[in-house]
């Protein structure tokens, strides 16, 4: 009777299933994959010019011809915020002209009519340039590190016909909106672009442009 | 004779070496990933095009919250040179220096209270409640900052600090004595991250003063969006 209890229990399955193990590590590892992926943001390199008065003069140097203001006036109702860039954008060259009221109103968004269309019109020598050597690049001519440091190159050549960009926002434009804006520097691969506040002039040529009452 | 032996199959996998598979990944995962800061503010960060990541350490990241509550985190470096702890308490210790000097009030902290501090991932109360903040227990400082952040006005006079441009003097000072001050020169060292709804007149107020303090270069934290064309 003995014997045969025990040669019994030399019968017994020491093997463990792992299998709901591994099922909970599977969902550990999905939850740390995701986890790790999704934390890393982006950032913009913005620099603005100093507070310091000598160096506003030289702000102003900049050729009219060159110049193009881009003025955001927010317009978001509350329940749209998910949709960023849904804020009025407006521009004029050179010169503000309160008399003829140069500033127009412009559209967010890339195709006809938009910012983005403006603002490779105006940088279209560096842009064409900077296609060659995107072509160049994708053919596989040229390196990526030389594809980067052409674009640069071209992007700071001071023989080309650059636009100086002045990006000004209202106190109802939303930050993402200013982004928005800085983002199509980016796109347009323009190097010279600066953040101004708005001036009296521009806030009463955008009043005049929306038809609402001069204070 | 000519009997067929029907091998009885075992039809359960052993999944010990996948289970060994999948230990060693977790754990891969677990150390690599850097989790989530506590913000006293839920943030969304608008989206651009810009594939710059941002910097892991020797980051002074700026909060701006959508009603423009503003706090500041701080992350010194991975190595010995200036860690997240030490890099804290140094510019508590200077940013009370700078304190006691403007105010006839001066803030007096304990060892205890320090220690507190450089433990703190997001700081943001004014300096004069600091004091009463740091020795509230944990949970509750969570809930005090929600309804706190630090004072912030337009000024560009940078003799006369306002508390944010205060503690941005000392962040600098902590990150110079130490030698990483280029960090913040050019402009990494630096992060604004605001939410995409925040009024800009918000931001620009927390850039003004930047630019007061002279460090007029900075990043902007932003999510990733593909380039549509």
């Amino acid at each position: 009777m003995a014997k045969k209890d025990i040669s019994r229990q030399k019968k017994f399955d020491t093997r463990i299933d792992f299998t709901p193990m591994v099922d909970m590590n599977m969902l550990l590892i999905t939850f740390f994959m995701l986890c790790t992926t999704m934390i890393k943001s982006q950032t913009l390199q913005i620099s603005l010019p100093t507070n310091e008065k000598v160096e506003q003069q030289d702000q102003n140097k900049v050729k009219q011809s060159e110049a193009i203001t881009i003025v955001i006036d927010g317009k978001l109702s509350p329940d749209s915020l998910s949709l960023a860039s849904n804020g009025m954008l407006y521009y004029y060259d050179g010169k503000p002209d309160v008399e003829k009221n140069n500033m127009k109103q412009i559209k967010f968004g890339a195709g006809e009519g938009t910012i983005r269309q403006i603002l490779s019109e105006r940088n279209s020598e560096v842009l064409t340039r900077i296609n060659e050597q995107k072509a160049r690049w994708k053919k596989g001519e040229i390196s990526d590190e030389q594809y980067q440091e052409e674009a640069k190159k071209i992007r700071n050549n001071d023989e080309l016909k650059r636009p100086v960009v002045m990006i000004k926002a209202t106190a109802n434009a939303s930050y993402a909106d200013v982004v928005n804006v800085l983002d199509e520097m980016q796109i347009n691969n323009i190097s010279r672009y600066q953040i101004e506040r708005m001036s009296h002039v521009d806030s009463v040529m955008m009043m005049k442009l929306q038809g609402k009452p001069i204070k | 004779m000519g009997k067929v032996k029907i091998k009885r199959k075992d039809t359960r996998i052993d999944m010990t070496a996948m289970s060994d598979v999948t230990v060693l990944l977790l754990t891969f995962f677990m150390l690599t990933s850097t989790f989530l800061q506590k913000e006293p503010v839920t943030v969304i960060t608008p989206p651009s095009v810009s594939e710059e990541k941002v910097p892991d350490e020797k980051l002074m990241s700026v909060l701006v919250g959508q009603d423009g509550k503003v706090f500041i985190s701080l992350t010194g470096t991975k190595d010995s040179t200036l860690k997240s702890e030490k890099f804290r308490a140094d510019v508590l210790k200077n940013a009370v220096g700078y304190y006691n000097q403007m105010y006839k009030t001066p803030i007096n902290l304990t060892q205890k209270e320090l220690d507190a501090f450089s433990k703190i991932g997001t700081f943001g109360v004014p300096l004069g409640a600091l004091k009463k903040w740091l020795d509230l227990p944990t949970d509750e400082r969570d809930a005090a900052l929600k309804t706190a952040g630090i004072p912030i006005t337009r000024n560009e006079d940078p003799d006369k600090p306002n508390e944010f441009q205060i503690w941005i003097k000392s962040v600098y000072a902590a990150m110079e004595d130490n030698g990483i001050g280029s960090d913040m020169d050019s402009g990494t060292g630096i992060a604004i991250k605001a939410d995409q709804s925040t009024p800009y007149d918000k931001v620009e107020v927390v850039m003004d003063n930047l630019q007061t303090m002279k460090h007029n270069k900075f990043s902007l934290m932003t999510a990733l969006k593909k380039e549509e064309d």
